[in-house]
């Protein structure tokens, strides 16, 4: 499991260059800069089509939407024959690309087992083609293709648990992060980024554009997330053992979260209460499987 | 009651899926497609669409066979995408074709080099068997959608029918577009009837293991689509469009082509989708100077208005043709069947063979009277400059 | 047949206020074409869209080239000669700035009206979307649409009570829209603000992206380096002496830095545009 990092050890150089051409208070730019500040100088950063984030200052390459897992395996089997296991094999993939159009082939890839090292800025929606469903979109949002009216109350299901999916592949290393914890997130990043193995990281990225708030308030929508465990910050090791990073004595109502944003606006009282008690007994799980350290299926 | 709204191509596309009374969309966003699949969702979320089952895909792969699979249980099916999705679906597309599943699809140009529009998309895909239908603004998106379906079903073709149009300039692009009432719509179009059931107690529901439909390893299945559907598609195509013309009043020529002051012409122009309309406008200005242009709006690419060529070909002294994509080392598509075409009618007008718009570039009417201009000096010289000429 | 450009930057509606002009010529009986440039262009991003209007059904699928009038919707923007550039003679230029017509850097064989459109759309919306309130000023310069006309396409695309606000606003705008005056200029100022568009990768400058800027309080300010860890753009510098300062060329305006900010040391002020 990562190890505790404080402000003061955040290091001052950028690994990004900016600006960068996302729009104001983009959560996925965010999620970037902070990545990159950690992940050091080498590697080969492998992209498919997704919304702009924030350029890095290392090597980069890409594949097509749907190719994101061959992509890597290519890339990690060619280092390993030329013998620069050195340099490693990542990449920043946006939601849609890492569990929706790319899903098949990123699973394939993760129970090869493949040496690569997998970040994903999750903003629940094709953002860069202007919000439409992926496999992240959240029950109830509303995206330009789950709209709402008579016969529909937006996304009609719970987005993908992408991390205990992939942790049924056993991989080594699996964690979640948020742009509200920056510390946590580069703690995460620089212990996965040296693992043998599949290892995935998936961030929440807040996009004001999908997600329909004041772009000022993209960290508060993030905090308030991971506060009501909507966003749960946590690590699964060997496809078992679990570790909780941030447990509150008590969480905040989500409504806190999903108030500000007007993707849920439309949501009644009963739609409310029926994703608290989603998101409570689910966190009460992840509260079990942190006191036994290990996920029992 | 007829009505009248200002609205983008991509609207006036799920418009015509309303008309028609689509049972089964699905479809992965892809610029400059996206905005069909969101005013989908919203007819779907209004309750405006009756029985409507809209899926938001994971993919074009999967897009293309959920509807595939979804027309042959006999729901009238839709999908639309553009460019780089279009290639991803191409595996299931040549099925749809192979299992004689009439669906449409729109394809919202984008060129396979770039973002922005050019043919090469839809002209990449010409092997499999589906029917071309390229068209200029969204009135035509709205009519020829609703007609597409008509073609497709029709007994004698039973084929998947493709709409293409330019992705910005037409897909995002937005204009005055006539709404037909439904009612007129529905006595016009019949409810679809998958050509054999698949349903237990239908007795000519297909008993077997299931698998790809290839045409049940029948060697000669791209024959018998060319020589069946393909061919049949042609009269179809010309039959559907005599009707709905008489229906709406709007005519598109007789269906493969579409000529636009030909008579009296001494050469002719020929433009696909929404060049044809600068073409056009080219065109006035060519007979205001005295320049006697006329042109042929090439709708149908699959199956090629070969005839239709033929019968042209002795009228005109030249034939500048204007091709919006290429295929390297092979030239401009349109202007090789075109001259394909000719060879067997003993009249050789002077074929001329232009190639621009590529990704997007522009062409603009100046551009088209210049050509124009070109073809004329190439029929007084009786020789084209070597194709393809670069616009 | 006449021809309109449209100048603005992706989030200001100028794409919606492109096919609201389309809609309005319906309404008062003409055909209309509204198409709009724009590719990956994110909010902030500049972008242009044309309309034509004409009397029979418009075939030409170019884009404009020599427009008879154009719109700007970005107050930085408007200061660029690019708004002014191949207009027809005698062509109008409809400004967003706090600037009078006569006091703008353009130049050519142009009229221009200008209006602070930024301000009513504040006022109105409490958001610096500015399309429809530019509209009602169009709507008074140009005869080819009428006020009647842009109001019903409003309601066609915000219904409502939005659309209320947005009638609110455009008519706010036709009231307070300047005269249309000759721009002095002959020649147009050698110097041209460069404006940086969109598209992925890293960008040069976005300085002009933003509405709002932060100022830091230095004296207020503690030292804890949320401002500069939670900014997208790394457009906060930390200094030697343990305080943040804006890299001009970076920032956006989007308001984290003043958001996460636990002592409120960081105000967000609106950009005062200048004349170079």
């Amino acid at each position: 499991m990562s190890e505790r990092m404080t402000r003061p050890q955040i290091p001052l150089e950028e690994g990004v260059i900016t600006p960068g051409s996302t729009c104001q208070g983009c959560g996925a730019a965010m999620a970037a800069r902070l990545t990159f500040k950690v992940m050091g100088p080498n590697v080969i950063r492998h992209g498919i089509p997704c919304c702009p984030d924030q350029s890095s200052k290392s090597p980069s390459t890409g594949s097509v939407f749907e190719g994101g897992g061959p992509c890597l395996t290519g890339t990690a089997r060619a280092l390993k024959a030329l013998g620069r296991t050195d340099i490693k094999a990542i990449a920043f993939f946006g939601d849609g690309g890492t569990y929706d159009i790319g899903f098949g082939g990123l699973m394939s890839a993760a129970q090869r087992n493949e040496n690569v090292f997998v970040v994903t800025k999750d903003n629940e929606a094709y953002m860069n083609t202007g919000g439409q469903h992926s496999g992240g979109s959240p029950k109830y949002a509303e995206t330009t293709t789950d709209a709402v009216g008579p016969n529909s109350r937006g996304s009609p299901v719970h987005k993908i648990n992408a991390a205990f999916a992939f942790a049924a592949m056993n991989i080594p290393y699996i964690a979640t992060a948020s742009v509200a914890f920056p510390e946590d997130l580069m703690a995460k990043v620089k212990y996965a980024k040296d693992i043998e193995g599949f290892r995935i990281l998936l961030i929440q990225s807040p996009c004001p554009v999908g997600w329909r708030y004041d772009p000022a308030k993209t960290i508060e929508v993030a905090r308030s997330g991971v506060q009501s465990g909507i966003w749960p910050l946590y690590e699964i090791e060997n496809g078992s053992s679990f570790k909780l990073n941030y447990k509150p004595k008590e969480l905040k109502p989500i409504t806190e979260y999903l108030k500000p944003q007007a993707r849920f606006r439309h949501m009644t009282e009963t739609e409310v209460n029926e994703i608290q008690v989603y998101t409570t007994a689910k966190w009460e799980k992840y509260l079990k499987a942190d006191e036994l350290k290990q996920i029992v299926f | 009651m007829v009505d009248y709204e200002v609205m983008v191509g991509n609207k006036a596309c799920a418009v015509a899926c309303k008309l028609a009374r689509v049972k089964v969309a699905a479809a992965f966003p892809i610029t400059p497609q996206t905005s069909i699949t969101e005013y989908l969702s919203e007819l779907y979320a209004s309750g405006e669409m009756p029985g409507f089952e809209f899926v938001n895909a994971e993919g074009e792969l999967s897009a293309q066979i959920i509807v595939q699979a979804a027309a042959r249980v006999g729901a009238r099916s839709f999908t639309c995408t553009a460019g780089p999705g279009l290639q991803f679906m191409h595996h299931p597309m040549n099925d749809t074709a192979s299992g004689r599943t009439p669906l449409v699809m729109a394809v919202v140009h984008r060129g396979l080099k770039s973002m922005q529009p050019d043919h090469s998309d839809l002209m990449d895909q010409s092997w499999l068997g589906w029917v071309h239908l390229y068209v200029e603004n969204a009135q035509e998106i709205l009519d020829t959608t609703i007609m597409g379906y008509k073609i497709g079903e029709d007994a004698r073709v039973r084929l998947p029918v493709a709409v293409g149009y330019d992705g910005y300039v037409l897909s995002y692009t937005a204009e005055p577009v006539e709404i037909p009432p439904q009612d007129m719509i529905d006595n016009w179009l019949p409810p679809y009837k998958p050509p054999r059931s698949l349903f237990y107690d239908s007795p000519e529901a297909p008993i077997g293991r299931g698998g790809g439909d290839r045409g049940g390893g029948d060697p000669n299945m791209a024959w018998k689509i060319h020589h069946g559907a393909v061919e049949a598609a042609e009269s179809v195509i010309k039959e559907v469009t005599a009707d709905w013309a008489k229906l709406t009043g709007r005519s598109y020529g007789n269906g493969m082509i579409q000529e636009y002051k030909t008579e009296g012409a001494e050469v002719i122009l020929t433009a696909m989708g929404t060049v044809a309309g600068s073409a056009s406008a080219a065109v006035d200005k060519l007979w205001k100077d005295g320049k006697k242009v006329g042109l042929v709006k090439i709708r149908s690419f699959v199956p090629f208005p070969r005839k239709d060529f033929q019968e042209l070909a002795g009228k005109y002294s030249a034939i500048g043709v204007f091709d919006r994509s290429i295929q390297p080392g092979m030239g401009g598509p349109s202007y090789r069947e075109i001259k394909n075409s000719l060879f067997d009618t003993g009249s050789y007008p002077v074929v001329a063979g232009f190639v621009g718009g590529l990704s997007g570039k522009e062409v603009t009417v100046n551009d088209f009277v210049k050509l124009g201009e070109k073809t004329l000096e190439f029929a007084k010289a009786k020789k084209a400059d070597a194709h393809p000429i670069w616009v | 047949m006449i021809e309109i450009r449209l100048h603005g930057r992706g989030g200001q509606g100028a794409v919606t206020a492109s096919r609201i002009i389309a809609a309005a010529a319906f309404e008062d009986g003409r055909y209309s074409q509204a198409i709009p440039m724009y590719g990956t262009e994110r909010r902030g991003a500049p972008l242009t869209a044309y309309v034509r209007i004409d009397n029979v059904r418009v075939r030409e699928r170019e884009l404009v080239h020599t427009p008879d009038y154009s719109i700007c919707f970005d107050e930085f923007i408007s200061m660029n000669q690019i708004i002014a550039n191949s207009l027809k003679p005698g062509g109008v230029v409809l400004a967003n700035t706090k600037f009078k017509a006569e006091e703008l850097p353009l130049a050519g064989d142009i009229k221009i009206a200008t209006v602070d459109a930024t301000g009513i759309a504040l006022k109105h919306l409490g958001r610096p979307i500015t399309n429809t309130a530019i509209l009602g000023a169009f709507a008074k310069i140009c005869p080819e649409i009428s006020m009647k006309g842009v109001e019903k396409a409003i309601y066609k695309y915000f219904p409502g009570r939005i659309g209320d606000m947005n009638i609110a606003a455009a008519r706010a705008s036709y009231e307070q829209v300047s005269e249309l005056v000759p721009a002095i200029n002959k020649e147009a100022p050698k110097e041209v603000v460069e404006i940086v568009s969109g598209g992925y990768g890293a960008l040069k400058d976005v300085s002009g992206w933003r509405v709002f800027e932060p100022v830091v309080d230095e004296e207020k300010c503690i030292g804890c380096k949320n401002c500069w860890i939670y900014c997208p753009e790394a457009a906060l510098e930390w200094t030697a002496n343990n305080k943040p300062a804006m890299i001009s060329r970076s920032c956006k305006g989007c308001g984290v830095c003043a958001n996460e900010c636990p002592v409120k040391a960081i105000e967000m002020k609106r950009v005062e545009v200048k004349k170079k």
